[in-house]
């Protein structure tokens, strides 16, 4: 059976797009689903460095589609899990030197050997964004509560449907409930009524993030972190699971959200 | 001076004969003897050829048509059948206006009106919708999206980014929304930025309008 590609984008820059590949993948990978995931930042390569698998790259995406290497060449195998992989991005080329028909046929190829492709989007809209979303089925757009993230994303969600990509799900990275009780965030339900696209799900921000991916280990392998978990229930999500958006102190707000999504 | 990279007059082909396009800038003068050197070079190729002068550049002048007229004649026996107008009538107007001792004008109202817009998504940011008359959104106008009407801007939804409503100068027109809460609002040459900390959700239709020199807010 052919596996589905999943593009992850947000528009703006540093909400966590790469963050989120890697954690989902690895949620995905510890279910037993075999994913790819391919960062399609030319120029700009972090994924393998979240991963910590930089020390391992031989052979990068723009060899792979430039037919310098074979696709098999190019796939890193995770330390920990053996159903993961990663194509990485060449770090000292630009983002010309890969064709959207070209990204179209790789993730063709691999959707027919993987159950999972998710692919990092560079930030920006301009060619590299064209290039990451040619291949995929559907979208997660990442946001943080900021507002200029939202605007992003919303432009973003309006590009995406402009290209028939309409499978669009929206995470929204970083929340801090205690500002958002306070008044001084905008709450997960604001962001879902004005992007008016389905909530996968919500991640707290936490100081956990960052320790891990100066690391190199996928927040999901920490049991005790609760932003790790949001990750593994967004990956049960995207698996088609029905669970609950985050059982977060209030119920009551919560169930409004989810009440919007399911209408 | 001549010797630019446009020549005077250009003679190109097409299905049915020639296409004669002479220069916008060039002077009358210089047109006249530069067609007529390539109609003596060239009087066997063109010989009987039916020409269409091509004076959507340059500005129509009768005494021209007829002297380009005459020259073709003489010069190859090539017939001008055709003389093709570009969007600027002035010249043909006043001509005839002329001839006939009586001013003209044309009626701009005569063109086909213009059908309303009607938008079945939400506005996203960096999107823009125009309108020649009224705009229909059903759906939110989402910050950094814009909407512009040359009538009135109705809104099934929140409006939440620009909206430019009797962009002509219509100070009549208005703008209708479930929700008004923009960054800005325009209605003909009049800017009105929303009060600070005003959210009133009312949940019924609002209508900003043109009241005396102010954009107001009104709740239907």
């Amino acid at each position: 059976m052919a596996g589905k590609s999943i593009v992850v984008t947000s528009g703006k820059g540093g909400v966590g797009k790469t963050t989120t590949v890697a954690n989902i993948g690895t949620a995905l990978a510890q279910k037993g689903h075999s994913v790819v995931m391919i960062d399609a930042d030319i120029g700009l390569r972090n994924l393998d460095i979240i991963m910590g698998l930089e020390n391992r790259i031989v052979y990068n995406l723009v060899d792979v589609i430039e037919g310098k290497c074979r696709t098999q060449q190019a796939l890193i195998r995770d330390r920990k899990l053996t159903k993961l992989c990663m194509i990485p991005a060449a770090q000292t080329r630009e983002k010309d030197a890969v064709q959207p028909e070209q990204m179209k046929d790789l993730c063709a190829d691999l959707t027919n050997d993987f159950d999972f492709v998710l692919i990092d989007c560079p930030a920006g809209i301009e060619r590299g964004f064209k290039n990451a979303i040619a291949g995929a089925h559907s979208a997660l757009v990442v946001t943080t509560p900021e507002v200029s993230a939202i605007r992003d994303a919303d432009r973003v969600v309006g590009l995406l449907e402009a290209n028939l990509l309409n499978d669009i799900h929206l995470i929204i990275n970083r929340v801090n409930q205690k500002m958002v009780k306070k008044g001084d965030m905008m709450s997960t339900a604001d962001i879902v009524t004005l992007l008016s696209i389905p909530l996968l799900g919500v991640v707290p921000e936490s100081e956990e993030v960052v320790i891990s991916t100066n690391r190199g280990v996928p927040l999901v392998h920490d049991r005790g972190s609760k932003a790790g978990r949001a990750f593994q229930r967004i990956a049960a999500r995207l698996n088609g699971e029905d669970l609950p958006i985050e059982d977060e102190q209030h119920e009551g707000f919560f169930g409004r959200v989810k009440r919007f999504i399911l209408s | 001076m001549q010797e630019n990279t446009t020549p005077p007059v250009q003679i190109k082909a097409i299905r049915d004969g020639f296409l004669l396009v002479p220069s916008p800038v060039a002077s009358f003068q210089t047109i006249m003897e530069f067609l007529s050197q390539r109609l003596t070079e060239s009087h066997h190729f063109l010989k009987r050829a039916r020409m269409t002068l091509d004076l959507r550049q340059r500005p129509f002048r009768a005494e021209e048509v007829r002297e380009l007229r005459r020259l073709l004649l003489e010069k190859a026996d090539v017939e001008l059948v055709q003389v093709r107008l570009g969007e600027d009538l002035r010249g043909l107007l006043s001509w005839a206006a002329e001839q006939l001792a009586v001013t003209l004008s044309v009626d701009q109202a005569h063109q086909p009106e213009a059908q309303p817009v009607v938008v079945r998504t939400t506005c996203r940011s960096g999107s823009r919708f125009e309108s020649e008359a009224d705009c229909f959104i059903l759906g939110d106008v989402n910050p950094g999206a814009e909407v512009l009407a040359v009538g009135d801007i109705i809104v099934f939804g929140n409006l939440r980014g620009i909206a430019h409503a009797g962009t002509r100068g219509d100070r009549s027109a208005r703008i209708w929304a479930l929700s008004i809460e923009p960054n800005q609002i325009r209605i003909a040459d009049l800017v009105a930025v929303p009060p600070k900390g005003s959210r009133r959700g009312s949940g019924r239709f609002e209508v900003a309008e043109v009241q005396g020199e102010m954009i107001q807010v009104t709740t239907l």
